[in-house]
């Protein structure tokens, strides 16, 4: 029965070893996910230089295939929690480092790669389960045509496409001579979470938002504007993963072996107990207890909860307004509203429009 | 009848501690002896690959432009030197890109290839230029010439590009293609005098970890 102690003691040594190491590269794994919260910070302080490289870097991740990608192979594995895999994000999440990085190039006056990032942002929303819910985001859409527009092309199909995903109000015509294009953001995105018997199971919590609509006023012309899609929304109608059927398995395969285990040690102690020392059922007892003991040590080890790492300053709201202003220095008063017209937050920006040259690009957030 | 027991138990602790030493001691760290420089050829695809435009694709597709505008008779015949300037290339693809990066390396094989057979304005440094000129003019800095001459060339040609492209994915992976055309255009009639492409199509397949 020593024997027994010794192997309960190695085996509990090697559940909790195993999950305190790997430590050194969790940073590492969560790079990305560091770099789109800082990207976000650094937007609503308009440090869009530093936003930049931080953007670009999320962007070449997510454009390469991670097939052959060991982390996340491992985060496969019965013994690996989801969450060791190397951040990227959902695709809520994929979508908005897109979508920033395309906002920075139509700042520098590159609004065809702009118009690269809203395409592969709305890709990363394809996965969708349901048809109707895959690429819907009706901004990407809007903004897409809005640049083929402005190079010249025809992008009526972009327009139907955004207007018909369009949830939150209505978009306008494109304006090809709008030279001021204003995107907002305003409130706190979604949440994760997780649930199940073992928290293998990914759940979103509605994110919030003070201000409904945003009311721009330049000179004597005032443009009200609704958001043209929310996070909250295209985070939970998602559908399902397929890590989710990965992390259902775990769950499975770490409930049977623990109802194993107690099973075994039950039937063990009772043998083990009712005869004689020395008796083979005695003996069958005590494999009975050693093996139940072995197949809890894999129950504990075994990780099927789900990764709950977020993009957690995400906005819930964004949309998009275009304006015509007149050539030289403009006053714009941007006023954030909530849904009964009210003004939550009001901003002021001071632009140099110079005829001629590229479109002015204004971010404008309710969280700074 | 005690003794096989233990002895199983201790086999089986030995096993144990065997699986703590050695399944644990990598445990969470991945390629713990880390990947050396690896120098790779412009033109072949390393081990970090996407199904965006990529170097290979860069070089092979610049080299197949500059080949093709030697062999285009207008080139070739030319009388003198027919003076080329760059127009950006359009991203009509879901690729972010360096775009100058394609028409740079077209310029460069060329100036490389043919040693002045086809002569590049540099356009794209007229703020500098015009700058320069303004310094000879006000007297401020030397000039071989004079100043108030305008010697700036202007264009024969206009090289410029397009890149398209269409994208398709399912539950089997994404597909991209993306097709790179050029053009050469003459700007007195405006009348495409070359034109070619270059189509690639790369497909792949995330982890599931990510889908």
């Amino acid at each position: 029965m020593p024997a027994c102690f010794l192997l309960f003691f190695l085996a509990s040594l090697m559940a909790c070893g195993c999950a305190a190491t790997g430590g050194p590269t969790q940073a590492g794994r969560d790079a990305l996910l560091l770099k789109y919260r800082a990207a976000t910070e650094h937007m609503r302080l308009s440090e869009f230089a530093q936003a930049k490289p931080l953007l670009d870097d999320a962007i070449t991740t997510l454009g390469g295939i991670s097939s052959g990608d060991a982390a996340a192979r491992k985060a496969r594995g019965y013994f690996r929690s989801e969450s060791t895999k190397s951040f990227r994000g959902e695709p809520y999440e994929r979508v908005m480092a897109y979508y920033y990085r395309g906002i920075l190039y139509w700042m520098d006056g590159e609004p065809d790669n702009a118009r690269a990032c809203f395409r592969s942002a709305q890709l990363q929303d394809a996965d969708a389960e349901q048809g109707g819910y895959q690429a819907d985001y009706a901004i990407l859409d809007y903004l897409d045509g809005l640049v083929t527009t402005k190079l010249g092309g025809e992008a009526s199909d972009a327009l139907a496409r955004a207007r018909a995903n369009a949830r939150l109000g209505s978009l306008p015509d494109f304006d090809p001579q709008a030279n001021v294009l204003v995107f907002f953001e305003m409130g706190q995105g979604p949440t994760k979470y997780s649930a199940g018997q073992y928290s293998e199971q990914l759940r979103f919590r509605q994110g919030t938002a003070r201000s409904t609509s945003i009311q721009l006023k330049v000179g004597n012309q005032v443009v009200r504007a609704s958001p043209a899609d929310d996070l909250s929304f295209q985070a939970t109608t998602r559908g399902g993963r397929q890590m989710d059927y990965v992390l259902a398995n775990k769950a499975v395969f770490k409930g049977t072996t623990d109802s194993f285990g107690n099973a075994a040690i039950l039937s063990g102690a009772i043998l083990a107990g009712t005869s004689g020392r020395r008796s083979a059922v005695d003996e069958v007892g005590a494999g009975l207890l050693v093996a139940g003991l072995l197949s809890k040590v894999i129950s504990a080890a075994t990780t099927p909860s789900a990764d709950t790492r977020m993009w957690d300053n995400l906005p819930n709201l964004v949309g998009f307004a275009a304006l015509r202003v007149p050539a030289g220095e403009q006053r714009i008063l941007a006023e954030f509203l909530d849904a009964s017209g009210r003004v939550v937050l009001s901003r002021e920006v001071t632009l140099a429009i110079i005829p001629g040259t590229r479109d002015t690009v204004l971010f404008l957030s309710d969280r700074h | 009848m005690y003794r096989p027991v233990a002895r199983h138990l201790a086999t089986l602790t030995l096993v144990l501690a065997a699986a703590l030493a050695s399944g644990c001691a990598s445990h969470g760290v991945r390629n713990p002896s880390g990947n050396g420089v690896t120098v790779m050829k412009a033109d072949e695809q390393g081990f970090v690959a996407g199904t965006g435009v990529e170097s290979q694709d860069i070089v092979s597709v610049s080299d197949k432009m500059a080949r093709s505008i030697l062999e285009t008779p207008q080139i070739q015949r030319a009388q003198g030197q027919p003076r080329v300037v760059l127009l950006p290339i359009e991203n009509n693809t879901r690729f972010a890109i360096n775009k100058d990066i394609l028409l740079t390396r077209v310029r460069a094989r060329l100036n490389s290839q043919t040693r002045g057979k086809v002569l590049f304005l540099a356009r794209e440094r007229m703020a500098a230029l015009e700058k320069e000129q303004q310094l000879k003019q006000s007297g401020q800095v030397t000039s071989a010439s004079d100043p108030n001459v305008v010697e700036f060339q202007g264009a024969d040609f206009f090289l410029t590009g397009r890149l398209d492209g269409s994208t398709t994915k399912s539950a089997r992976g994404v597909s991209d293609y993306v097709l790179y055309t050029f053009q050469l255009i003459d700007v007195r009639t405006s009348a495409i005098i070359w034109e070619d492409m270059a189509e690639i199509k790369k497909q792949g397949l995330d982890d599931a970890a990510y889908r």
